[in-house]
């Protein structure tokens, strides 16, 4: 038997670490004991998988360091009853079992710092299989076959790029991976890092074979340490295989590897602001045209490509660009990736073919809105993606249709919302992000995204004025056509899905003052109902500012002068006596 | 090498296969804004001003960087362009703190480039400083000496100690120029076309001034028998000399324009025949008739119209005033009338004003002078009744006032306080309460609720085609001579473009203005102003002969090195503020936080202002691509992006060549070379 941990990010976050601690100082064949990446259900974490040679026999749940000896006794004893308690449910199990894993189709299942667990499971077959049998040409032809499209969100023709790259004029050619993920709350190609780094590599030797590179680079952001060691421990046991260097797998293809981490710039996700950081330079995008595919990285013909479309490429190469276009819409082929993050019931990542609709992902898988709170609308593709209101979550996870309605496809961040949540604010909230973010260079970006945010910030505090929701939609249009790259172009778009789905809440804050989600502190008032507060002077007690006083067993009040808005008096009392207006 | 064809606004052009919109547009004559691009560097593409539509291409190109192609049809002006150009300049605007023009100029209704020609005078070139006076005013002489000067009363220097003597100054440029060497403008070759300017006053003067230059003939008709309106026949001769006046007249005659005096249109000639025989006809005929108070005696002999005594004196007449005079009224024609009162030998003179002395609108200088001349105020009264004896005035019966609530004016309201009279014995009284347009002869024309010619404000028409109507006849009535000079300036370029079929009317240039507070001031040395010279209040009140006595080379040297050159030192060849004028801006709309940095003055010889750095790189670039020294960088990000390292950096000093690449690839004023 052997036991599991799930030790990714999102593991460790809930203390996988000491879990596994814990474990290990119990056990006496340390051989037993092993770790995987992320399994998925975040929501669940930490997560130990108990396993008899290939067959999952019980995945114990939100494991704390004090189930440790539980665990080891029940392995020992083969009597699972005293971790019953621990066993996922089946309700959960759904989170997995409803999902059609293919570029997350190790993760959580294999060892991430094990080149063995990878090849066991077909691991490097594909290369073999290329570097033996295909010319580039082939390989460019069963991606083309395949369908397979950018997965960082912009969606082009994988196979195009290669092409372009491939065909354009050079001996020296690059293949860079973009793994500057930085979309609040995504984390989809973190995981496959972690979780499967050979899958990564494969697929990247794969693409430097087809465009002829001899040099690949993963561009990875140092905030994601645990990914850049894996995948450094990866390259080294690659290199040491001989699946990467000189004559791969004694063929005449050559590539090296590195990793770049990137300083922690949004706009270095931007294929051109990485190129430059990736020379040395201020990560700032350049014009195009010249593509990439033309003049890259040192202005030498290149191709970039996300973690999750390499992470698909090994097992096309295998299975056939064929099986992978069964899969999903006329427009979109194969699966998609998506975190699943906010007031969701079960988040974590999924992956489901495309075609399946939103309301899938989110109420099928994701277990719908926590706390049986009303859904209210889903944020697709992070700060450069629009929000989807409840009345368009029939919507079908297609390239086009997801673009219809002014949001986008995105990397596969998905944040969901609950009618708590105002939109003005989640709209100010990704400008904020954006404004950070903007390297500077472009006007539009620059002082636009900047306006914008002050005028959200007004009316989120009740300043808003008359023509304020004209100057913004008028700020929106100028800065996508204006702003030089897609991190500028695409900012105004929670400014515009808001404004198109939730115009109502921005006119309630201008012309009424009023947040409906009661979520802007400027605009609210707290009171406390006389009948029903029992004087217990709990609110008073956690009240930062002591604005509420009263006598014990008589009603107490609020000083809406010395009130900051903070909510903690609403949180404390358990009579449901502070008012909120 | 390959060509190709393409259409740029409708214009077919032939192009080298491979070169960019902006260089094919270019090539042809057509401008394409761009703020960052420069063939000297690689490329950029930050500013977006060069956005071009092409047919079929969904988005906007940046023709910086966009390859002209075959059969390409792009729009380099459409609707699209224009306002995505619009919203970026508004936008850059928005963040770009400087005074394009200094406080001088803004508030100076001729918009005459005061910091421009005072720093000519600093360093001594008077000839220089009138051509450029002459740019929008062409009386400076006159001018100088008897303005209100709008321009020292926005003057920032007050903020130091006093304001600077613009107006000295501007007159003293002009008697030095007028002494040898005068400045004459280039005139255009004859055009080939008429203009009769009816009224020699400011107005006239300038509108014809300007028209003649322009080539085109023009013909004053002036009904009193000398040029030069008001300032010969409204302003005491102790203000303005009338040979200085004179002179001035005579220099616009040089260039060729046509002067009749002594026609009266409507009796010696007919507005129609002016307007069949002329390509265009302006009216500048002033207000030349005094407002009467409508009291009681008004009509007695004795009581007279403020500008109608100061006519009489100023063509040479010495009217019989007797010994007591009473003036009514607290502006600058009351001051002229009862100073011109005591050259005439009356001995007591009053002023008779409903408010106090704080409310006067007369210039301060010209009360004191009134006081030293020996006149006497009578604050807080007004004439309730002329009295007189056989038809002539004797004395007046004064309402006692007092100040109420302010009126729209800010001006606290006088208020008669009930009951309280006084009795003033008089020989004389001379109203000087305002002025009217008299529009005898010029009846076709449309006038106002206030019987006032009415002209628009921005094209200068009336209700009659061809019929320009300019000065203190139209619209708001009698205002200061540099008004009506301003609006003359501008006029003429709109008749310019009349005479050639063309209808564009004026439009206020936009121009960026920056608050500034007496705590940013705190640093500059004091230097106090030079004051006029004038001969003492005993010999003046003899005398008709100019009071003031003139700066000395020295003294104007010093005075003019004052100025605190507020204004942009690039606004002449500033792209921003170029392209800001094309789309007619309105960054307000997004006012908000801005970036401002102090000056920073210390390396070599650049002062660098980042207030009014719109990053678009050049500097950095060329300092790196062609300087090859990489001294600059850019730092931060979005919003607060900044360029570093500092210029007043030690480190700067030690690597910089002093090349000055940098500065003169700055498409604004952010970077100033510096004389060490």
């Amino acid at each position: 038997m052997r036991i599991v941990v799930g030790k990714g990010s999102c593991g460790f976050a809930a203390g996988a670490g000491r879990v596994y601690s814990a474990l290990e100082n119990l056990i006496d064949d340390k051989s037993v004991l092993s770790i995987t990446g992320c399994i998925g259900m975040c929501f669940l974490e930490p997560i130990v998988d108990i396993y008899e040679g290939e067959k999952l026999l019980r995945r114990l749940v939100k494991v704390t360091e004090n189930d440790a000896e539980n665990i080891i006794i029940a392995v020992k004893n083969n009597d699972f009853s005293l971790v019953d308690n621990l066993t996922i449910s089946e309700k959960d199990e759904e989170f997995l079992t409803k999902q059609t894993r293919i570029a997350l189709r190790h993760c959580g299942i294999i060892n991430p710092e094990s080149i063995d667990d990878y090849t066991n499971d077909n691991g490097y077959k594909a290369l073999r299989k290329v570097l033996t049998s295909m010319s580039p040409e082939d390989v460019i032809e069963e991606i083309k076959i395949s369908g397979l499209a950018g997965r960082g969100g912009a969606g082009f023709p994988t196979w195009f790029k290669w092409n372009a790259a491939r065909n354009s004029k050079g001996d020296e050619k690059y293949l860079i991976c973009n793994a500057d993920e930085g979309d609040p709350g995504a984390f989809m190609d973190r995981a496959v890092i972690e979780s499967d780094p050979h899958t990564l590599i494969e697929g990247m030797l794969i693409g430097a074979y087809a465009i002829g590179a001899k040099e690949a680079v993963v561009y990875v952001r140092a905030e994601y340490p645990l990914a850049i060691i894996r995948l450094e421990k990866a390259i080294k046991d690659a290199e040491e295989k001989g699946f990467i260097g000189k004559n791969i797998l004694g063929s005449a293809f050559s590539c090296s590897f590195r990793i770049k981490a990137g300083a922690g710039a949004f706009v270095c996700g931007e294929e051109t602001a990485l190129i430059e950081s990736l020379e040395g330079s201020r990560g700032m995008p350049r014009l195009k045209p010249p593509f990439p595919a033309e003049a890259g990285y040192w202005h030498k013909p290149s191709n970039i490509n996300n973690v999750e479309t390499f992470a698909n490429v090994s097992w096309i190469i295998l299975n056939g660009g064929k099986k992978f276009s069964a899969m999903g819409t006329e427009d979109s082929k194969g699966t998609k990736v998506f975190a699943l993050t906010g007031k969701i019931r079960r988040g974590g990542l999924v992956e489901i073919p495309m075609g399946k609709t939103l309301r899938d992902v989110i109420f099928d898988i994701g277990g719908g809105i926590k706390n049986d709170a009303k859904f209210k609308a889903v944020q697709m593709g992070g700060p450069s993606g629009g929000c989807i209101p409840e009345e368009l979550l029939d919507t079908v996870i297609d390239y086009k249709k997801l673009s219809a309605t002014g949001a986008i496809m995105g990397s596969g961040g998905m944040v969901v919302m609950s009618d708590s949540t105002c939109m003005v604010n989640m709209a100010k909230f990704f400008l904020d992000f954006t404004t950070k973010e903007s390297c500077g260079k472009c006007v539009h970006c620059r002082i636009g995204t900047k306006r914008m945010l002050e005028i959200l910030t007004r009316i989120t505090e009740g300043k808003g004025k008359d023509g304020d929701i004209e100057l913004l939609e008028e700020l929106c249009l100028g800065i996508k056509d204006g702003a030089l790259c897609g991190l500028g172009q695409t900012a105004p778009n929670p400014v515009l899905t808001t404004l198109k789905y939730f115009k109502d809440e921005y006119v309630s804050h201008i012309n009424e003052k009023k947040c409906l989600a009661k979520e802007c502190a400027s605009l609210l008032t707290y009171s406390i109902n006389p009948e029903k507060c029992v004087g217990c002077s709990l609110c008073s007690k956690k009240c930062p500012t002591q604005a509420i006083s009263g006598e014990i067993k008589k009603t107490f009040s609020i000083d809406t002068e010395k009130c900051i808005k903070c909510g903690q008096c609403k949180a404390a009392c358990r009579f449901g006596a502070v008012n909120v207006d | 090498m390959d060509k190709i064809k393409l259409i740029i606004d409708g214009k077919e052009i032939i192009a080298d296969k491979g070169t960019t919109i902006l260089s094919a547009a270019k090539d042809n004559g057509i401008e394409i804004p761009t703020l960052c691009h420069s063939d000297r560097v690689a490329l950029y593409g930050a500013c977006g001003l060069c956005t071009v539509e092409a047919e079929g291409i969904p988005k906007l190109l940046r023709a910086c960087s966009a390859k002209a192609s075959d059969g390409m049809v792009i729009h380099t002006d459409s609707e699209r362009v224009k306002k995505s150009r619009k919203i970026a300049l508004e936008l850059l605007m928005s963040d770009h703190t400087g005074d394009c023009v200094g406080p001088c100029s803004l508030n100076c209704p001729a918009g005459t480039d005061c910091q421009g020609y005072v720093k000519l005078i600093s360093q001594g070139n008077f000839h220089e400083a009138v051509a450029l006076i002459k740019e929008k005013l062409p009386l400076p002489a006159s001018i100088g000496r008897v303005c209100p000067h709008p321009c020292e009363n926005a003057c920032r220097r007050q903020m130091v100690e006093d304001s600077i003597s613009i107006a000295y100054l501007k007159a003293f440029a002009a008697d030095e120029d007028m002494k040898e060497n005068t400045f004459v403008p280039e005139v255009a070759p004859d055009s080939g076309k008429k203009v009769a300017v009816i009224g020699g006053g400011p107005a006239g003067l300038t509108v014809s001034y300007f028209l003649r230059t322009k080539g085109h003939s023009v013909t004053i008709f002036d009904a009193m028998p000398y040029m030069g309106g008001m300032l010969r026949y409204g302003i005491p001769e102790y203000r303005l000399p009338k040979k200085i006046v004179e002179a001035e007249v005579q220099q616009i005659a040089n260039l060729g324009v046509e002067m009749k005096n002594n026609v009266k249109i409507g009796k010696d000639i007919s507005f129609e025949t002016l307007r069949k025989e002329y390509d265009a006809v302006v009216v500048a005929i002033g207000a030349w008739s005094s407002l009467s108070m409508r009291c009681e005696g008004e009509n007695l002999n004795g009581v007279v119209g403020g500008i109608d005594f100061l006519r009489e004196v100023n063509e040479g007449k010495r009217p019989d005033i007797g010994n007591r005079v009473a003036i009514v009224g607290g502006g600058n024609t009351a001051m002229d009338a009862c100073r011109t009162a005591r050259r005439l030998g009356a001995e007591e003179v009053y002023v008779i004003y409903r408010r106090t002395r704080d409310e006067m609108p007369a210039e301060k200088i010209e009360i004191d002078e009134a006081e030293e001349e020996g006149v006497t105020f009578k604050f807080l009264t007004n004439p309730a009744e002329f009295i007189g004896e056989d038809g002539k005035v004797t004395s007046v019966k004064l309402q006692v006032m007092e100040l109420g609530e302010p009126d729209s004016s800010g001006r606290r309201s006088p208020v008669p306080v009930e009951g309280k009279f006084e009795t003033l014995p008089i020989d004389t009284a001379i109203m000087a309460i305002g002025q009217k347009v008299n529009t005898s002869g010029f009846e076709e024309i449309e006038l106002n609720k206030k019987g006032i010619i009415s002209a628009n404000e921005r094209t200068f028409r009336t209700s009659l085609e061809g019929v320009f109507a300019i000065g203190d006849a139209t619209n708001r009535g009698a205002s200061i001579a540099i008004e009506a000079i301003g609006e003359a300036e501008k006029a003429s370029k709109v008749i310019d473009a009349y005479l050639f079929g063309m209808d564009i009317p004026y439009r206020k240039p936009f121009v960026s203005e920056k608050e500034v507070t007496p705590e940013m001031l705190k640093d500059k040395e004091k230097a106090s102003r030079a004051e006029m010279p004038v001969m003492s209040a005993e010999k003046r009140v003899k005398t008709f002969d100019e009071i003031a006595l003139g700066f000395t080379k020295e003294q104007a040297i010093a005075e003019a090195s004052r100025c605190l050159e507020c204004g942009c030192h690039d606004y002449h060849d500033c792209k921003l503020i170029k392209y800001a004028n094309w789309y007619d801006i309105k960054p307000e709309r997004f006012a908000g936080m801005k970036n401002i940095f102090p000056k920073e003055t210390k390396l070599v010889s650049i002062e660098r202002d980042q207030s009014k750095c719109i990053l678009c790189g050049l500097c950095v670039r060329i300092c790196d691509e062609v300087a090859k020294k990489g001294i600059l960088g850019l730092v931060g990000r979005g919003f607060t992006t900044t360029i570093k390292p500092e210029f007043d950096n030690d480190d700067v000093i030690s690597f910089c060549k002093d090349c000055h690449k940098c500065a003169d690839a700055c498409p604004t004023g952010a970077l100033k070379i510096i004389e060490k």
